[in-house]
């Protein structure tokens, strides 16, 4: 009875939330096809045009208004990223690994890690720039200190994505390899991998996502202009005027992440029927 | 040797713990205790020494722009837990209890993380030409002849701060308490409207009390951001809003490390006794 009247309430509601979450994005996507190089970061938009757009790939004459300064940022974010990804998922593979058995001290190292997760950004930074600068004495990077704090920030993500895929997984064809004398390490690479690689993609994917758009540890922790990641670069266009380039970045920058989770899901896919197929191979045999 | 005592063995090495522990050590735990050390040092105009002071403490606490920025981070903090435990809850209501077919929950969850594939700072962004003076809010509450004149308030204000966190954060409240509305048995709810119970007590008793796990980890989430946000603040208040991020950040771009420091450390500690009360309510590692 009541869920006939608050369902449709609530089913309204959340059209409205839905809203709320997509309606700035909406008003950049209108903005920054705004004409250009006049139109200004706010309506009416004057005449619809893809300046902006051309602008990012430098396509448009030089004008008063300068290019957002991202090409290497990109690069370099990228890179950073990568980096990011796969020391981060290694180490979250190892400690998941550890976890699978009690040891001493296992729920402060629990905590230990899980902080990283929870200290803000600003304080690491903060903290790693400090350590970097005042008391050892070496430069920032981007690929030294602010790697650092990114893999602190995003090792957490994994190690919690792979403890959860580790905790649902089934040991006995680990230890049917291990009385068949395959040493560990095989074990491992052949069985024990293989079955968690959905998890593994799952952490990669965090891991990467979460260290392209780190901002306040790279404020911090990498060096100087020479050094600017992507979020960098587009917080230096904050403290001047903004113009509709930097609203069609933002639009390209989504369209590359949907491109990126296209991957993964078509990656997640395959790796889910192979498992089946695999499984079905099992009940065969 | 049997297989019983070296598979267990085998499953898991203790040394496999060690690179994790090593890493976060060096680069979390070792430059956290650096800020609390560096709070101590001397600043002087242009450089900073090892001499221990409390001097940059002192300032702090006598300066109303320091402890004002704590005020100010305090209770932005709570009004934006506050929205968006208002705004989510619902959201997560409806998907994790109201909506029966477990493929629709899924889509709208989906649609809750896309905006996230933005870059944060241009989510940040695009909010400006939804408030300015010449925002889209204005012209569509101008076009619905709802008001006449445009709302003024709406950007580089206080207000605006928290309509931008709070549409940034609140995905954060959903998820979780979502996750916890999924998990509750659906026989109790029967169970309980069986015995003749109405929504509001179902709602009261046994629907609320339950989530209350995905509104504690909700809440450490949002909590842990806004305390440590100085981008959002920065740009949506035109600098007239400084959250002691915005200090810390300001600070260092002067090269005045020891104040930083100082700012660094009271937010460490703020940070501390929020998710130490929230942890007290929920174990979290039990949740997982």
């Amino acid at each position: 009875m009541e869920s006939r009247v608050l369902k449709p309430i609530l089913a309204l509601y959340v059209a409205a939330f839905i809203l709320f979450l997509y309606g700035p994005f909406f008003v950049l996507t209108i903005l920054s096809f705004q004409q250009g190089p006049d139109g200004g970061p706010q309506f009416p938009i004057i005449e619809w045009s893809t300046y902006w757009y051309q602008q990012i790939f430098g396509l448009t004459p030089p004008s008063r208004i300068a290019p957002l300064p991202v090409g290497e940022a990109l690069i370099r974010s990228l890179v950073l990223a990568f980096m990011t990804m796969v020391t981060s998922t290694v180490l979250g593979v190892m400690s998941a690994q550890a976890f699978r058995r009690k040891f001493r001290g296992s729920t402060v190292v629990f905590y230990l890690i899980v902080l990283g997760m929870m200290v803000p950004g600003v304080l690491t930074g903060l903290g790693t720039s400090l350590l970097a600068n005042n008391v050892i004495g070496i430069t920032r990077h981007w690929y030294t200190t602010a790697f650092a704090t990114h893999v602190a920030y995003t090792y957490p993500f994994a190690f919690l994505v792979m403890l959860a895929i580790l905790n649902r997984f089934d040991g006995s064809v680990e230890e049917a390899a291990w009385s068949l004398g395959v040493n560990p390490w095989t074990t491992f690479r052949k069985v024990t991998f293989p079955l968690i690689f959905p998890g593994v993609l799952s952490a990669m994917l965090f891991a990467f996502t979460l260290s392209l758009d780190e901002f306040p540890r790279s404020l911090f922790a990498a060096g100087g202009t020479e050094d600017q990641t992507l979020p960098l670069a587009i917080y230096g266009t904050f403290s001047v005027e903004i113009h509709p380039n930097i609203f069609a970045f933002g639009v390209l920058t989504t369209l590359f992440s949907f491109a990126l989770l296209s991957v993964y899901g078509v990656l997640m896919g395959l790796s889910v029927r192979r498992a089946r197929k695999l499984a079905m191979q099992e009940d065969i045999a | 040797m049997t297989d019983a005592t070296v598979a267990p063995k085998r499953r898991g090495s203790s040394w496999l713990i060690l690179p994790g522990i090593i890493w976060m050590a060096l680069f979390m735990v070792v430059p956290i205790l650096m800020i609390c050390y560096v709070s101590f040092w001397t600043q002087t105009t242009f450089n900073i020494s090892s001499t221990p002071t409390l001097a940059s403490w002192k300032q702090f606490f006598s300066s109303d722009t320091y402890t004002g920025a704590l005020w100010t981070t305090v209770r932005i903090w709570l009004i934006v837990l506050a929205t968006t435990f208002a705004i989510g809850y619902p959201t997560a209501l409806f998907v994790g209890l109201f909506v029966k077919s477990k493929t629709l929950s899924t889509v709208l969850l989906v649609i809750c993380v896309i905006p996230f594939w933005t870059s944060f700072l241009i989510r940040v962004l695009a909010w400006r030409p939804m408030l300015g003076k010449e925002g889209a809010i204005n012209i569509i509450l101008m076009k619905l002849h709802i008001i006449s004149q445009p709302i003024e308030v709406l950007l580089f204000t206080e207000l605006s701060v928290i309509i931008g966190m709070s549409q940034i954060y609140c995905v954060f409240m959903v998820g979780p308490i979502a996750f916890m509305l999924g998990r509750i048995d659906r026989n109790i709810i029967e169970a309980a409207r069986d015995l003749g119970a109405g929504f509001g007590r179902i709602f009261w008793k046994i629907i609320f009390p339950l989530s209350l796990p995905g509104v504690v980890v909700g809440a450490i989430f949002v909590s842990v951001m806004v305390l440590g946000e100085f981008a959002t603040s920065g740009a949506l208040s035109g600098r007239k809003v400084n959250l002691l991020g915005n200090i810390i950040v300001t600070q260092v771009g002067s090269l005045k490390w020891a104040m930083a420091s100082v700012t660094g450390v009271i937010l460490t500690v703020v940070m501390g006794m929020v998710i130490a009360v929230f942890l007290r309510i929920v174990d979290l590692k039990q949740e997982l």
